[in-house]
This record gives C-alpha cells, sequence and structure tokens, in this order.
C-alpha cells in the first residue's frame, strides 16, 4: 500500500483548525473554566521576597474570615518571591482572598542574589575543561582570535491560561482537570495523591491554554487540589492567578556567555574557549547549548549553573537554545568582519549541515541579502540592517497510540491521548486520518486529551506530532482496508487488492461507491481499531532545520528597534496542515521578537521582589510590533515522516535579531532585551571608541 | 478585590452629593481602579461609578474653546475630526495610546488623575514612599522608568498620556464639588510635585471630581511624540506635546517628572519663532538641561532631547525620521 497516491496529506491541505469555532467563540472548556457545585478554593500562601525571614503573620485573623476552611503556614522562611509557605483553603474566592490579606505577612529581606553578574564564579576560579590545552593549541595556531561576552535575561512562559487543577475525589475515584503538557503524568500523579489507581481517576484537558515547557506533572496545583479534595471530600479548584503565575511556574533562566574562538585566514573556525553560566534560581536546569549548529573546531566549553534567591526555571521551548544562538549567531559576524568576509559566506563556510547551506541560499535571495550594507552604513537615523540565525531540532522515534472508529453512518472518529497544547494536535492527527482515507471534515470527530483515550507522549521535545502521525496512519490504514474488504465481499471479489480508494470513492474495475453507502455495509455499528504500532509509516529519522533572515530598522537617535521583515525557513518532513504549521513557526517568530527586544523578568535587589509580575509590566510583543513573516516550508519529504516543529523554529529568531540590529547600527549590542537605553548606550560606546 | 459597596450615580450633582463625605471612591473607566484594588493597594469600602453618566460625555466647541467631558474616552478623542484638525498634540497623545480596548474604556477625567505605574506603587510588596512607607525603591533599586526631572521624595513619572497636551494647550481642568461653584484651574496648576504632596498627584481633594477640560485656544501649530519600548499596549518612555499659541510656543514633556512637566528652557529658547530644523534641535538639547538622571535611566535625556525635536518638526510640518 502507499499512502502516497491517493492521500492528500500535503501542503494543498488548507483546511482551517479543527477548534476554530469553540476557540474563538469561547465554548472551548479550559481547566481553568471549571466551576463545580460545592467547589472549594484554595491557594499558596507566599513569600512577598528573596532569601526572606518571615516577621510576623496572623494565622488567627485569617482564620476567623467567614468561609475559610483551613489555613496552613508551615514555612518562616521563602527563598524566593512567591516560594510556597503553607496554603489557604475555603469556601469561595472571595473568603480565600480576604484570608489571604488577614494573614497579614510581614517579611524581612535584605539584598539577596539577584544578578547573575554578581553571583557567577569567574572565569579564573572555575576548573578549566578537560580539553582546555588542545582547545588553547587551537587559540595559539589561529590567524585571528575574537572574544566577546553575552547576556540574556530570564523569559517567563507566559502561558495564557494559568496553571492549574481542579480535582474532585469521590471516595473510589475521582475526576481531575488539569492544564498540562502530559494528561498520563497528571493523572498517574493524581492517582498518586489521592491513593487511586490511575484507572480511577477521569482525567480531563481537552483544551490547554499554552504550556511552552512548563506544565508537565500534577504540579503544585495539581497536588494541593487532590490533597484538598480528599480531605473535604468536595470539588477543589487551585487555579494560579497571573501574578503567581509570574513567580512560580518556571522561566527561560537566563545566562552569560563568554566566548574566545579563533578563526584561520581561510575562514575556518579553528576552536576555542567557551564559558556559559546559567541563572538556575531555586532550581536547576541553567544549560545553554552553546557551542552549536556551527563546525566550531576544537572547544573547550565549561558552564556553571548559578542560583539566585529568585523563581526555578523550566524547560521553555527549545531549553538552552535561543539564548545560546543569540550569542553564536553574533559571535560568527563578529568572527566574519574580522576576517573580512560576508557573515553569509562566512556561515556556508563553517555549516555543518547540507539542508541548512541550501536554506541558506534560498533565503538570503528571498530577503534581498545582497541589499546588505556594511554596518551603520544606511542612510539617516532610522538604518536598515540584516542578520541571519539558524536552528534544528531531532527526531526521536518516540511511543504512542491512537485509535479510529468508523461507523455505519460514514462517520470517522479518531481517539488520542495526546493534550492540544495550542499547536494544533486535534487538528493534526484528525488530518491525517481524514486526508489518509480522502474524506471531507465533515465526517471527521477527534477526541484528545482524556486520560482514557490511547496514551500519546507528552508534549515536550517536539515529539507528539512525530510519534503519533506513524500510528494515526497506521489505525486509518487499519480501517480503510477493513472497509475494502467489505466492498470487495459485496462485489464477489475474493479480495481488495484491486481496489483503489479516492476522493471518498471506492473504485473497482467497472464498479464504484462512496464511503458512506461503503460503511452501510458494516453488520455492526461500528468497527474499530486501536493500534500503537507504526506500520510501515515511521520513516527514516532526521533533524527539523530552520533558518530565518531578519530585515530590522533602528533608530539612531532614540535606539528603538523594529523588526521589520523575517524570512523563515522551515523543513518539516511530511507537512499535514498548512494552517497549524503557519501557527506554530508564526508564533515562534513572534515570541522569538518579544524575547529579544521586550521580555524581562526584572528583580528588585533590594528585597528580590520581580516588580513586574504582570501582563502590564511584564512586556510582551503586540500586534503593531509583529513584522511581516514570510514562511517557506521546505520541499516536502515524504521519507522522513511528520517532523518536529514546535521548537526548531524558536531556536534561530533572537540571534538573527541581533544581528540585524548589529548591521543597521555598526556595533553590536551583546545584552538581550534590546531595549532602546542598550542600543544608545552601545553606539554612544561606540562613539566614544572612533 | 475587597468586598466594597458599589454605587451608580445617573447624574453629576447626585454624584457629588455622594461624594461630599469623602467616603466613597470615583470610578469612570475602570482601566486603573480595578487593577489597584485587584492588588490592594487600595480597598476602598465604597465605590461611586459615574462612568454612566451620559452627559458627562462631549466633545464640543464653544465660545470659550474646547470643551471635553471627563467621559470623553481616549477613543473618542481620537475620533473627533476637531481635535484631529485644529488640536493635534491631544489628538496624537490619545489614539495611539495602550489599545484600541482600552481607548474605548479609558475616559480623559480617569486619564489625567490615574495613579502612577510605578511598579513599585503598583505592587503592595512595596511599601513606598507614596503608600507611607520610609523610602522610594527607585533611589537604590530598579529606576529605568523613573523621573528625571522633579523627582525627590518620590520618583514616579506622571502617567498620563494626555495630560502633557492639555498643559502644552495651556488648558483648564474644571473641578467641581457639591455646593460649590466650578473651579477652572490651569492645567500646569493642577498636578502637584511630591516635595509638595507625596501621597497624590494633584490638588484634588475628597470630594471634588474633574468635570470637564477646557482648551482655550487653538494653537496655530501642535504636536505629539511618544516614544516606547513597543507599538502595542506600552507606557510611553518619553514623550513630547508641543503647541504655538498666541503666546508663543509651550513645551511639556510626559513621563520624565511626577508632573507633566513644562520645560521652560526650551519654551525660552523657541519663543514665538518659526521652527527650523536647526532651532527645533536647539530647543530639544534646552528641554534636556537640568536634567538629573538615575542610576539606569541616563538615556531619558538623549529620548527627551528627539521627542522634543521631532515634535517641534512635526508641528511646523518639516520632515521627521519615520519608519518606512
Amino acid at each position: 500500500v502507499s499512502y502516497r497516491d491517493d492521500n492528500r496529506v500535503a501542503l494543498e491541505n488548507d483546511a482551517v483548525r479543527l477548534d476554530i469555532v469553540e476557540k474563538v467563540c469561547g465554548t472551548a472548556r479550559y481547566t481553568a473554566d471549571m466551576y463545580l457545585p460545592e467547589m472549594l478554593w484554595a491557594a499558596y500562601i507566599r513569600s512577598d521576597y528573596g532569601d526572606a525571614r518571615l516577621r510576623s503573620s496572623n494565622v488567627a485573623a485569617a482564620e476567623k474570615v467567614e468561609g475559610v476552611l483551613e489555613v496552613v503556614l508551615d514555612k518562616k522562611e521563602g527563598r524566593y518571591h512567591g516560594d510556597r509557605m503553607g496554603h489557604v483553603c475555603a469556601e469561595s474566592r472571595q473568603a480565600l482572598e480576604d484570608a489571604m490579606a488577614a494573614l497579614d505577612l510581614k517579611f524581612a529581606a535584605s539584598w539577596p542574589k539577584t544578578r547573575l553578574e554578581e553571583e557567577r564564579t569567574e572565569i579564573g576560579d572555575l576548573d578549566p575543561a578537560r580539553n582546555d590545552a588542545d582547545a588553547q593549541k587551537a587559540l595559539d595556531e589561529a590567524d585571528i582570535v575574537v572574544e566577546a561576552e553575552f547576556q540574556t535575561q530570564v523569559q517567563t512562559h507566559c502561558c495564557l491560561e494559568p496553571h492549574g487543577a481542579v480535582v474532585h475525589f469521590r471516595g473510589d475515584s475521582a475526576i481531575g482537570y488539569g492544564s498540562t503538557q502530559s494528561n498520563i503524568m497528571f493523572r498517574n500523579q493524581l492517582a498518586e495523591e489521592l491513593d487511586l489507581r490511575p484507572d480511577q481517576v477521569e482525567f480531563h484537558c481537552e483544551y490547554v491554554g499554552g504550556g511552552f515547557g512548563s506544565k508537565f506533572s500534577a504540579d503544585n496545583e495539581g497536588r494541593l487540589a487532590a490533597r484538598l479534595s480528599k480531605k473535604y471530600g468536595r470539588p477543589v479548584r487551585v487555579v494560579c492567578n497571573r501574578k503567581e503565575e509570574q513567580l512560580d511556574t518556571g522561566n527561560r533562566p537566563g545566562s552569560m556567555q563568554y566566548m574566545k574562538l579563533g578563526v584561520g585566514s581561510d575562514g575556518k573556525i579553528r576552536g576555542g574557549k567557551i564559558y556559559t553560566w546559567g541563572s538556575v534560581g531555586a532550581g536547576q536546569g541553567g544549560g545553554v547549548q552553546n557551542p552549536s549548529r556551527y563546525n566550531f573546531g576544537t572547544v573547550a566549553k565549561v558552564h556553571q549553573d548559578v542560583a539566585l534567591d529568585a523563581g526555578a526555571p523550566r524547560a521553555m521551548r527549545a531549553p538552552g537554545h535561543p539564548q545560546a544562538m543569540f550569542a553564536i549567531e553574533l559571535m560568527m559576524d563578529a568572527l566574519a568582519e574580522k576576517v573580512g568576509m560576508d557573515p553569509l559566506e562566512f556561515r556556508l563556510l563553517n555549516e555543518t549541515n547540507d539542508v541548512r547551506r541550501e536554506m541558506l541560499k534560498v533565503g538570503a535571495e528571498k530577503i534581498g541579502w545582497n541589499q546588505r550594507k556594511p554596518g551603520g552604513a544606511s542612510a539617516g537615523p532610522i538604518k536598515r540592517g540584516f542578520g541571519i540565525g539558524v536552528g534544528d531540532w531531532g527526531n526521536g522515534p518516540g511511543r504512542a497510540a491512537v485509535g479510529v472508529n468508523v461507523y455505519r453512518n460514514g462517520t470517522v472518529e479518531v481517539l488520542a491521548g495526546g493534550q492540544d497544547i495550542g499547536m494544533g494536535f486535534r487538528t493534526m492527527v484528525g488530518d491525517v486520518v481524514r486526508t489518509h482515507l480522502g474524506l471531507p471534515r465533515e465526517l471527521l470527530v477527534v477526541k484528545v486529551g482524556r486520560g482514557d483515550l490511547p496514551p500519546c507522549p507528552a508534549s515536550g521535545g517536539s515529539v507528539t506530532s512525530r510519534a503519533t502521525a506513524p500510528r494515526a496512519f497506521n489505525a486509518a490504514e487499519m480501517a480503510r482496508q477493513a472497509v475494502l474488504k467489505l466492498v470487495a465481499k459485496e462485489w464477489g471479489l475474493e479480495n481488495a487488492d484491486g481496489l483503489k480508494m479516492e476522493q471518498g470513492v471506492i473504485r473497482g474495475e467497472d464498479k464504484s461507491i462512496e464511503w458512506k453507502q461503503a460503511c452501510r455495509l458494516m453488520m455492526e455499528e461500528q468497527i474499530s481499531f486501536t493500534t500503537d504500532q507504526d506500520g510501515d509509516f515511521s520513516k527514516r529519522p532526521t533533524q527539523s532545520q530552520a533558518v530565518q533572515f531578519v530585515e530590522a530598522q533602528v533608530d539612531v537617535e532614540t535606539g528603538r528597534v523594529r523588526v521589520k521583515r523575517v524570512v523563515a525557513l522551515q523543513n518539516v518532513g511530511l507537512p499535514v496542515n498548512r494552517h497549524t504549521i503557519e501557527n506554530q513557526i508564526c508564533g515562534a517568530v513572534i515570541q522569538g521578537v518579544s524575547y529579544c527586544l521586550f521580555e524581562d523578568r526584572v528583580i528588585n535587589r533590594q528585597t528580590g521582589a520581580m516588580v513586574n509580575p504582570d501582563m502590564n509590566m511584564y512586556k510582551i510583543a503586540g500586534s503593531l510590533d509583529v513584522p511581516e513573516i514570510t514562511l517557506i516550508i521546505w520541499r516536502e519529504d515524504w521519507d522522513v515522516g511528520v517532523n518536529s516543529l514546535g521548537e526548531p523554529p524558536s531556536v534561530p529568531i533572537a540571534g538573527a535579531i541581533a544581528c540585524a540590529v548589529a548591521n543597521a547600527i555598526g556595533v553590536q549590542v551583546r545584552s538581550m532585551p534590546l531595549t532602546p537605553d542598550k542600543v544608545l548606550a552601545a553606539l554612544s560606546e561606540k562613539e566614544q571608541a572612533t | 478585590l475587597k468586598t466594597f459597596d458599589y454605587l451608580v450615580a445617573d447624574g453629576l450633582e447626585p454624584a457629588l452629593a455622594e461624594l461630599a463625605d469623602g467616603k466613597a471612591t470615583l470610578k469612570a473607566g475602570g482601566i486603573d481602579l480595578v487593577d489597584l484594588m485587584k492588588e490592594r493597594v487600595i480597598a476602598p469600602e465604597v465605590v461611586l461609578s459615574i462612568g454612566g453618566i451620559k452627559e458627562l460625555s462631549y466633545i464640543r466647541e464653544e465660545d470659550d474653546g474646547v470643551h471635553i467631558g471627563c467621559l470623553s474616552t481616549l477613543a473618542d478623542i481620537g475620533r473627533s475630526d476637531l481635535l484631529k484638525s485644529k488640536y493635534a498634540v491631544l489628538h496624537a497623545a490619545a489614539a495611539d495610546a495602550a489599545t484600541p480596548q482600552i481607548r474605548e474604556r479609558a475616559t480623559v477625567g480617569g486619564n489625567i488623575c490615574q495613579r502612577p505605574q510605578c511598579w513599585y506603587f503598583r505592587k503592595r510588596e512595596f511599601h513606598c514612599i507614596k503608600k507611607g512607607g520610609a523610602t522610594c525603591f527607585a533611589l537604590e533599586g530598579e529606576n529605568k522608568y523613573n523621573a528625571i526631572f522633579g523627582g525627590g521624595p518620590s520618583y514616579i513619572v506622571h502617567p498620563s498620556n494626555v495630560a502633557p497636551a492639555i498643559v502644552a494647550l495651556d488648558g483648564e481642568i474644571v473641578v467641581r464639588s457639591a455646593g460649590e461653584q466650578p473651579k477652572r484651574i490651569k492645567a500646569a496648576e493642577f498636578f502637584v510635585l511630591p516635595e509638595t504632596s507625596v501621597y497624590t498627584e494633584n490638588i484634588l481633594e475628597p470630594g471634588q471630581v474633574v468635570e470637564e477640560i477646557v482648551l482655550p485656544s487653538a494653537p496655530s501649530q501642535s504636536a505629539t511624540i511618544e516614544l516606547r519600548e513597543k507599538q502595542t499596549f506600552d507606557w510611553p518612555l518619553v514623550m513630547a506635546s508641543v503647541a504655538r499659541l498666541r503666546t508663543g510656543w509651550r513645551v511639556c514633556l510626559g513621563a520624565v517628572a511626577p508632573i507633566p512637566w513644562l520645560s521652560q528652557p526650551a519654551i525660552d529658547v523657541l519663543g514665538n519663532r518659526d521652527v527650523t530644523p536647526e532651532l527645533a534641535a536647539a530647543a530639544g538639547e534646552a528641554a534636556a538641561e537640568n536634567a538629573e538622571p538615575m542610576t539606569e535611566n541616563e538615556y531619558k535625556v538623549q529620548l527627551v532631547k528627539m521627542a522634543t525635536k521631532r515634535a517641534l518638526l512635526a508641528a511646523a510640518g518639516l520632515e521627521t525620521p519615520s519608519w518606512n
């Protein structure tokens, strides 16, 4: 069976997102929308400052608030602003908030650890890498050596739907609602907390308002809701407010990156030393994926996680990558300039991947790279510049199960337990089945995001499509064969080998029958296939490549930056649904613009309190900040299957913007976000230097 | 939110009567107030809504100038052909503020009376000097968005987008209270520095309401330039509102001081002269004189120069740099 011949899975699938109406009209029910009868409200008591001591509190007053069931304050010290020190459970949101206020917590904090640059260990005091001598040799032998230091800020996930859970324990069973990237993990942890078996917990996350890496477990919210529901036998809701969301649900850690690289007069990078530091707050995982992508030769790399008195990081869309590429792309441009090469030529020379090398050439043409002038050379106060960024992502095989039911009325129901965290999983898995059968959307029903559906992987590492698509193809093929057999039998054929199915019509040598009619041949109401096997639909693993070109404008009199145009090239293997693909790429580009230019978790140095834990002062790109984005979905590749897409396009963008800004103004701004104060400071330093 | 009594006034006189004892907190669009209440920075017992009083929403030309009712929204200003053609300085300040949704809700009265956007003031974790505490956290803390003029003992910047334009136009603010004649106050005298009053940003006393804004005379030339980090939903880093009245130019800066900052040095340089690129640049330099930047906001000095220069060029119809 060759699915290539008779299915519509391809770029021409322009069907809109399956749940577009529910989402636009607000009828999609998210965890945060769950208000159950008799529901209790609970939340954590949190520290106001970093490295804080509780000086006084008034638990008795909080307990006296009408409708309060319990107030537990079991810690005296808060490691960071938002650190959990106990909880309150109450009959209503009003009682909960009043009790929190009545607690009247007074903290003392004095200049906690808030600055990566002050808390890190200096290079001279770090243990050198094992291959330090080799790297030194590469530097010694190089014709040109460039060194530079880069800094990236802390970015918060800003999920539109906050972290949260609503749990109802009912003795020998429970219902749970959770906003999660892994409904199986969430359900299993609820079961553990409730002392139930996983099958006794009915779990729902049919819609999720974003996760970006921060929503993998039942988390603090799910565990508290479960514990309290078990205690009181009533539904309990623990949903973060926006401030809690900004403080205690993870972040992309900040970084500092020192790079010293040597290059030959031929333009080939020989090697050098890279030191990186990651700000991990009260947690771990500050790694920076530097070096990567380009061939840097012999590199000695040393990394240090630096603990600050601030909220802990979590995985965030390509953890460690965008911050690394910010430094790497700027370093590439700095090296190219020293060698006297065009940055594009220099990249082509030091690129490790053939697909990206081709993408670089195509993208350069599309953005108009030949219009690029030397740094700061364009006329007038509004300067124009161009930059390049690259990225990639692996595609492991992964495990998943998908079910397909075909009903006598022709309806095709797709069942997959994965969660649609916004990327369009529901659309993708449905369209794989629908287009494999050549059927219109009207006949399709897709059910995802429930614990009792066939299990799919956690939506992290961009594995969801990669793992589920082959199973969806396989289950669809099983259903297709079953219906073809019914037709063969009806037509008195020995087998279904000679039958073809196109556009919802099954054709024999001299006869044809429509899908709906064929389904009526079924003896029972439905036929059903669930499989965790990928048949011959899992293809050769490959990488998802991403190359992005940026045209930026900088007002050198005010330091303001605008990203004008982005050309984003992306290979996705086998493309399934154009809208959701474009959605992922545009989303990644916009999130990257926001990261590079605006976003910043600002911590007050006297107290360790975050000063901007809301969507007013934590700056996220708005509609007018979004550049013109040209998408090029790289040549469809049938042989590699459906590839990862969530993370790869988010890797290159910050670096590409930074390079475009540097090209515009003739000096690199090596600290994100690229705000007017930093752009003006860089320009002023450049002026003083010349 | 702390629970509160919610009263809805159906006319200005009943609202003034209700406010007379000074207990109720006034709500118009609610954009500013609700945020403060959610954070419990303020927790009023009584909230009095005047938002539904239709007769307080108007923009009309009378013998003594243009009158703008306190409940006119920023969107109303943006849609006004009269303001667009004759008062570009005010029109531009309102038409691009915040987001379309906020502009439809936010009133001009609320906009000039809103509390500071300083993150220390806005967050209950900081018992700052404006809330009765001992210190202004901006002094030793993160002060990128704080004042470079007129600071001390608090270093907030005035948050209003339209106030600098009203001051530049030498507008008047009509204040009402129960049983008293309307008071017309020069906009420049309406706002007060923290050295005079650290807990408030203007002279309003409990029981008083801004009824309308009066713009006595149309400028022959005017413009506002607002410099922001983001283009949507952001607060200005610096703004400059300039207007040429019969008596000469007036230059008022926004987001640089605890009040809309009337720049006398720039006004002195300009007099009533026609703007040339050289004069605009000189006025920009003058506007930045005597600035006292803090540790993280020296960049604002440069932005003051550029905003002033560009506002003058725009007002005079000369070329200004623009994105394309």
